[in-house]
C-alpha cells in the first residue's frame, strides 16, 4: 500500500476552511494509495467550480477542463489508454445542470472510469446560486423567493440510465468515503459516486449537522443487497436519496471490452505508420 | 466521338439515383476516364425530385457544364424540371413506363433525340424492379462504348455479399441493356467516348472520404462525432476502418461532447479528430478554445453548408469563414487549412495532423458541401508523401526523474513547449483552461498572463511568411482571382477553357493568412477578384483587413445554395478583363 502523501502535489487548495471538498481530495488520495496506483498512471479530470480545482491538487496527470465537460474529456482519455486509472470529478452544477447530457450518456456507455460528484447543492464558485440538486424552496442569490423547481435525484437518474455502480458518500464520513472510492475505482465499468460535500460558505441549510441528522448509512443495515436493482430503487425512494454507501453494482461488460476488432494494445501504443496498407485501402475506391 | 459531355440522372429521391451515379463514375474511372458528379438533394429522405449531374471527360474535370448533353429521366418530374437544361439536339432517355405523352406533346420532335428504354421491364424480366438501376449503367456503357468488363466489375463489387443470385441477375440485366439494339444508328457513334491516352484504372472518391482516408493514413486513431449533413461520411468511413487498426470512433451525445472527447483523446496521446458542419461548429467553439488554451493538438473538419441556424442543411455555401477566423472567445492560435480538391483533402488532412502536433493547437480543415459530397475521379495518391511528425513530444528517454518537475508550458523561442502524455513516468503535470504558469498551475498574475498570451500567439507567426496560395492560369496578366474550396473546379473550367488572361490563386491555408505572399500578389496585379460562396464577402473582408488594397479588390458572391455556374464566373471575369 502506498502513502496518500505521494498523491499530493503540495499545492495549497483555495477552498474555504471547512469546505467538504478537502475530504474528497484526501479520500481520493487515500484510495489511490490503497490501490497503489502509480501517480503517472492516474489521470484526474475536473470541470469548473470550486470542486473543479481538485485536479490541480494531485500528483498525477490533472486536467482542469471546462464547465460541464469533465466527463467527455475523461472518457476520451480512457478510450485511448485503458491502462490509466481515470477519475472525473466536479460539482453538482457541472454534472447535473450544464453537463447533464454527458452524465446520462456516461452512465449508459459504461466506460471503465470513476465519476465523483462533489455535491454541495449550490453553485459555490459563482458565490451562491441555486443548483438542480438544491431543495425546493432553497433561497439563493438567484432564487431570493426560494427555488420553485424540483431537484434531480442523481441516484435514480443513474439507475434508470443503466449505471453499473452507484454509491454515495459524505465528506464527514471519510473512512467510508475512502472505501467507496476504492471500490468504485476497482469496479470494471463506470462508477458513480455522489458525495455530499457541504459548502460552508453559501449553503447554510445543508450543513454537516443537517447531513448527520438525515443520512442513513447502508453499511449499518447489513442486509442491503447491492446486486438487486429493484431493491436499489426502493432503497433510494425510501430514504429520499439521503443515504451513504454502495447502492447498486452489477457486472455488465464495460465499453472497451465490447469494441469490435482486436484490442491487444492500448490505442495510444498503436503504430501510426500504415503505409504498407495503403494499396489495399485504396483498392476500395476503385 | 466525344471528349467531354455532361449527363443528368433525374428521379425520385431514395430510389437509387445516387447509386446509379456513383456506379457510373466508378465504372468510368475504371475504364480510365474522368468523371465529376454533382448531387442535388433535399432534406427529405424519400420522395421529392433529386438529380445527379455527371461531367465525363478524357481529361480531369472538377465541375459540371451548365447545360446537359444527356438527360436520363426515371419519372415525369425529371423531364418537366430539367428539359430546359438539355442542349438542342441533346439526348433524352426515359424509362418507358413513365407516361410522357402530354409532356412531350408541346415540344417539337426535332429539338431532341428522344429515346424510351424498357429499363423496368428488363429489370423485372431478369430480377426485380430495383435492378433497373443496373440497367441504366449497362445502357450507358453501351452508349459510351466502354468495355463491358469495367462496368460489370463495378456492378459485381456493388452486390458482392448480397448472394450469388442477386449478382447473377444484375449481370443479366446489365448485359441485356448493354446489348440493347439502338434503332437510331447515329446514336451509337455520337456518344462514343474518345479513347483515353492513359487508360490505367483510376479511383473515385468524395472529399469527405479523402479526409477520412487521409486521417487514417496520418495515424488518426480516435474520432468522436455527432452526425450532421454534409460531414457524416467522415465518421462513417472511420467507424468501418478503425476496428482493423485498433482505433475508436464514438458517436457522442452532441458536438460539445464530440470536441471535448477529442480533446481528451488527443491529450491522452492519440491523433484525434472530429468532423461537423455549421450548427455543430457553433456548439464546439468553447471546446476548440479549450484545446487552444491547453495547447492540445486536435483536428476538426468543417464541411460547410448553408447557414445561419439550420439554414440550408443539404445545400452548398462557404459562410463559416468569418466564424472560424475570428471565432472562440478570447484570442487563440488556430490553423485553418482549406483544401480545394479531393486530392488536397487527402494530403492536407495529413498536414493537419502534423501541424496540430508541431504547433500544439487546433487545426481546422475547412471544406464545403460541394467538395465534400461530389464523387469524382482522382489522380493516383502518392503514399510516399505520407509523413508523420509528432512535434515536441517527449518519450520516457527524453524526460527522466532528474528533469522533474515537468514544465508543460515552458517559455521557448518559438512558443512551442514539450509535451508528455499521461502514463509516462515522471511527467505528471496539470493543465487548465484557466491562465496558468509554465508548470500548468492556475495563475492570473499580469506579467505571466501577457507572456503566456504572447507565447501562444507567437507559435503561428512563422506561417504568415510562407506561401499558402497556389497559383494557376496566365501568371502575367492584370487580373488575379482569389478563391477557396470547391470553386476551384469552375474557375479552372472557365479560365482554362477559354484561355482567359487571368491568374487564379487558391488558398490552401486561410489562417494564418499568408500575409507576405498576399502583399506581393496584391501589389503585382491591377485587379483582384475574390470569389466565394457567401453573402457578405467574408474572405475578401479578411484579405482587406490583413493587407489593405481596398480599391483593387472586388467580390463575386453567391448564396442561393448552389455552387457557381460557368456563366456567372465567365461573365464576371469578362467584365474585368
Ligand atoms: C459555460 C459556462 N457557463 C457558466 C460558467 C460560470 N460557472 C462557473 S462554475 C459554475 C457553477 C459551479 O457550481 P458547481 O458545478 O456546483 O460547482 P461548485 O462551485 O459548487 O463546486 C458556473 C455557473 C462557466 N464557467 N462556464
Ligand atoms: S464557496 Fe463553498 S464550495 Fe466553494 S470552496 Fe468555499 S465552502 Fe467550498
Ligand atoms: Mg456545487
Amino acid at each position: 500500500m502506498g502513502n496518500a502523501k505521494n498523491y499530493s502535489n503540495q499545492t495549497t487548495p483555495t477552498w474555504c476552511p471547512g469546505c467538504g471538498d478537502f475530504s474528497v481530495l484526501r479520500s481520493l488520495q487515500a484510495a489511490a494509495a490503497h490501490l497503489d496506483i502509480e501517480p503517472h498512471n492516474l489521470a484526474v479530470v475536473s470541470g469548473i467550480g470550486c470542486s473543479g480545482r481538485i485536479s490541480g491538487y494531485l500528483n498525477a496527470y490533472g486536467f482542469h477542463s471546462i464547465h460541464g465537460r469533465a466527463l467527455p474529456v475523461a472518457q476520451g482519455i480512457k478510450l485511448v489508454n485503458p491502462e490509466l486509472t481515470v477519475v472525473a470529478s466536479g460539482g453538482d452544477g457541472d454534472g447535473f445542470a450544464i453537463g447533464t447530457a454527458h452524465t446520462i450518456h456516461a452512465f449508459r456507455r459504461n466506460i471503465d472510469m470513476t465519476y465523483i460528484v462533489m455535491n454541495n447543492q449550490i453553485y459555490g464558485l459563482t458565490k451562491g446560486h441555486t443548483s438542480p440538486l438544491s431543495q425546493t424552496g432553497f433561497v439563493t442569490k438567484s432564487t431570493p423567493h426560494g427555488s420553485i423547481e424540483a431537484p434531480i435525484k442523481p441516484g435514480l437518474l443513474a439507475l434508470s440510465a443503466g449505471a453499473t455502480f452507484v454509491a454515495q458518500g459524505f465528506s464527514a464520513y471519510q473512512d467510508q468515503l475512502v472505501d467507496i472510492i476504492t471500490k468504485a475505482i476497482q469496479h470494471k465499468g463506470f462508477s458513480f459516486v455522489n458525495v455530499f460535500s457541504p459548502c460552508v460558505t453559501f449553503n447554510k441549510t445543508n450543513t454537516y449537522q443537517w447531513f448527520r441528522d438525515h443520512l442513513v448509512n447502508l453499511d449499518d443495515e447489513g442486509n442491503h443487497n447491492t446486486a438487486d436493482f429493484q431493491k436499489a430503487m426502493n432503497k433510494y425512494i425510501e430514504t429520499d436519496g439521503l443515504f451513504t454507501g454502495i447502492l447498486y453494482q452489477n457486472t455488465d461488460p464495460d465499453y472497451y471490452s465490447k469494441l469490435p476488432g482486436e484490442r491487444g494494445t492500448p490505442v495510444v501504443q498503436q503504430d501510426l505508420d500504415i503505409r504498407h496498407k495503403f494499396d489495399e485501402l485504396m483498392e476500395e475506391f476503385m | 466521338m466525344i471528349k467531354q459531355l455532361t449527363l443528368m440522372l433525374g428521379g425520385i429521391q431514395g430510389e437509387g439515383i445516387v447509386s446509379v451515379g456513383d456506379t457510373l463514375i466508378r465504372a468510368l474511372s475504371q475504364a480510365g476516364y474522368y468523371a465529376f458528379g454533382y448531387r442535388t438533394f433535399s432534406s427529405r429522405i424519400k420522395g421529392g425530385h433529386t438529380n445527379y449531374v455527371i461531367d465525363i471527360s478524357t481529361h480531369k474535370t472538377l465541375s459540371c457544364d451548365d447545360s446537359l448533353d444527356i438527360l436520363i429521366a426515371f419519372d415525369q418530374d425529371s423531364i418537366e424540371i430539367n428539359l430546359p437544361k438539355l442542349k438542342k439536339g441533346g439526348l433524352l432517355v426515359y424509362d418507358d413506363i413513365v407516361s410522357v405523352k402530354e409532356l412531350l406533346a408541346s415540344i417539337a420532335p426535332s429539338s431532341y433525340i428522344i429515346l424510351p428504354i424498357p429499363f423496368t421491364s428488363i429489370a423485372k424480366q431478369y430480377g426485380n424492379t430495383l435492378m433497373k438501376n443496373t440497367g441504366v449503367v449497362g445502357f450507358l456503357g453501351q452508349l459510351f462504348h466502354m468495355p463491358i468488363e469495367s462496368v460489370s466489375r463495378v456492378i459485381s463489387k456493388n452486390f458482392n455479399g448480397k448472394g450469388e443470385e442477386i449478382v447473377a441477375n444484375n449481370m443479366k440485366v446489365l448485359t441485356a441493356c448493354y446489348e440493347l439494339p439502338l434503332e437510331n444508328n447515329s446514336l451509337s457513334h455520337q456518344y462514343r467516348l474518345s479513347p483515353v491516352q492513359n487508360n490505367q484504372k483510376k479511383a473515385s472518391m468524395l472529399g469527405n472520404e479523402a479526409i477520412a482516408f487521409g486521417a487514417l493514413m496520418a495515424g488518426c486513431r480516435f474520432m468522436a462525432a455527432y452526425p450532421i449533413t454534409p460531414s457524416s461520411e467522415v465518421m462513417e468511413y472511420l467507424t468501418k476502418k478503425f476496428p482493423g487498426f485498433n482505433g475508436v470512433m464514438i458517436q457522442t451525445e452532441d458536438e460539445i461532447s464530440a470536441i471535448t472527447m477529442t480533446v481528451g483523446a488527443a491529450y491522452g496521446g492519440v491523433r484525434s479528430m472530429t468532423a461537423t458542419s455549421g450548427p455543430g461548429l457553433s456548439l464546439m467553439m468553447e471546446g476548440i478554445g479549450l484545446a487552444a488554451m491547453t495547447e492540445i493538438p486536435v483536428v476538426i473538419a468543417d464541411i460547410q453548408r448553408g447557414g445561419p441556424s439550420t439554414g440550408l442543411p443539404t445545400k452548398h455555401e462557404q459562410s463559416d469563414i468569418d466564424f472560424l477566423y475570428y471565432g472562440a472567445h478570447g484570442e487563440i492560435p488556430i490553423i485553418i487549412l482549406s483544401p480545394y480538391t479531393v486530392e488536397g483533402c487527402f494530403y492536407q488532412t495529413i498536414d493537419a495532423f502534423n501541424l496540430a502536433e508541431q504547433y500544439q493547437c487546433p487545426v481546422m480543415i475547412l471544406s464545403d458541401l460541394h467538395l465534400g459530397l461530389s464523387r469524382q475521379t482522382i489522380d493516383p495518391l502518392d503514399s510516399s508523401k505520407i509523413q508523420i511528425d509528432r512535434g515536441k513530444l517527449l518519450n520516457s528517454n527524453e524526460f527522466t526523474e532528474s528533469d522533474m518537475p515537468f514544465k508543460r508550458f515552458a517559455f521557448t523561442d518559438d512558443g512551442v513547449s514539450s509535451r508528455i502524455i499521461p502514463g509516462q513516468p515522471f511527467g505528471m503535470h496539470h493543465i487548465t483552461g484557466i491562465e496558468h504558469m509554465e508548470t500548468g498551475k492556475p495563475f492570473e498574475g499580469n506579467d505571466n498572463r501577457k507572456k503566456m498570451m504572447d507565447k501562444r500567439l507567437k507559435k503561428l507567426q512563422g506561417l504568415k511568411e510562407l506561401d499558402h496560395i497556389d497559383l494557376y492560369g496566365q501568371l502575367e496578366s492584370d487580373l488575379l482571382i482569389l478563391s477557396v474550396g470547391s470553386n476551384f473546379g469552375m474557375i479552372q473550367r472557365v479560365v482554362e477553357g477559354e484561355q482567359l488572361p487571368a491568374t487564379y490563386g487558391m488558398f490552401k491555408m486561410i489562417k494564418p493568412m499568408p500575409i507576405k505572399q498576399l502583399e506581393e500578389l496584391c501589389a503585382k496585379y491591377n485587379k483582384i477578384l475574390v470569389i466565394e460562396g457567401n453573402a457578405t464577402g467574408q474572405l475578401a473582408a479578411i484579405i482587406k483587413s490583413e493587407v489593405g488594397f481596398h480599391r483593387k479588390i472586388e467580390s463575386l458572391l453567391k448564396y442561393d445554395g448552389t455552387p457557381f455556374k460557368y456563366e456567372e464566373i465567365h461573365n464576371k471575369i469578362k467584365e474585368l478583363i
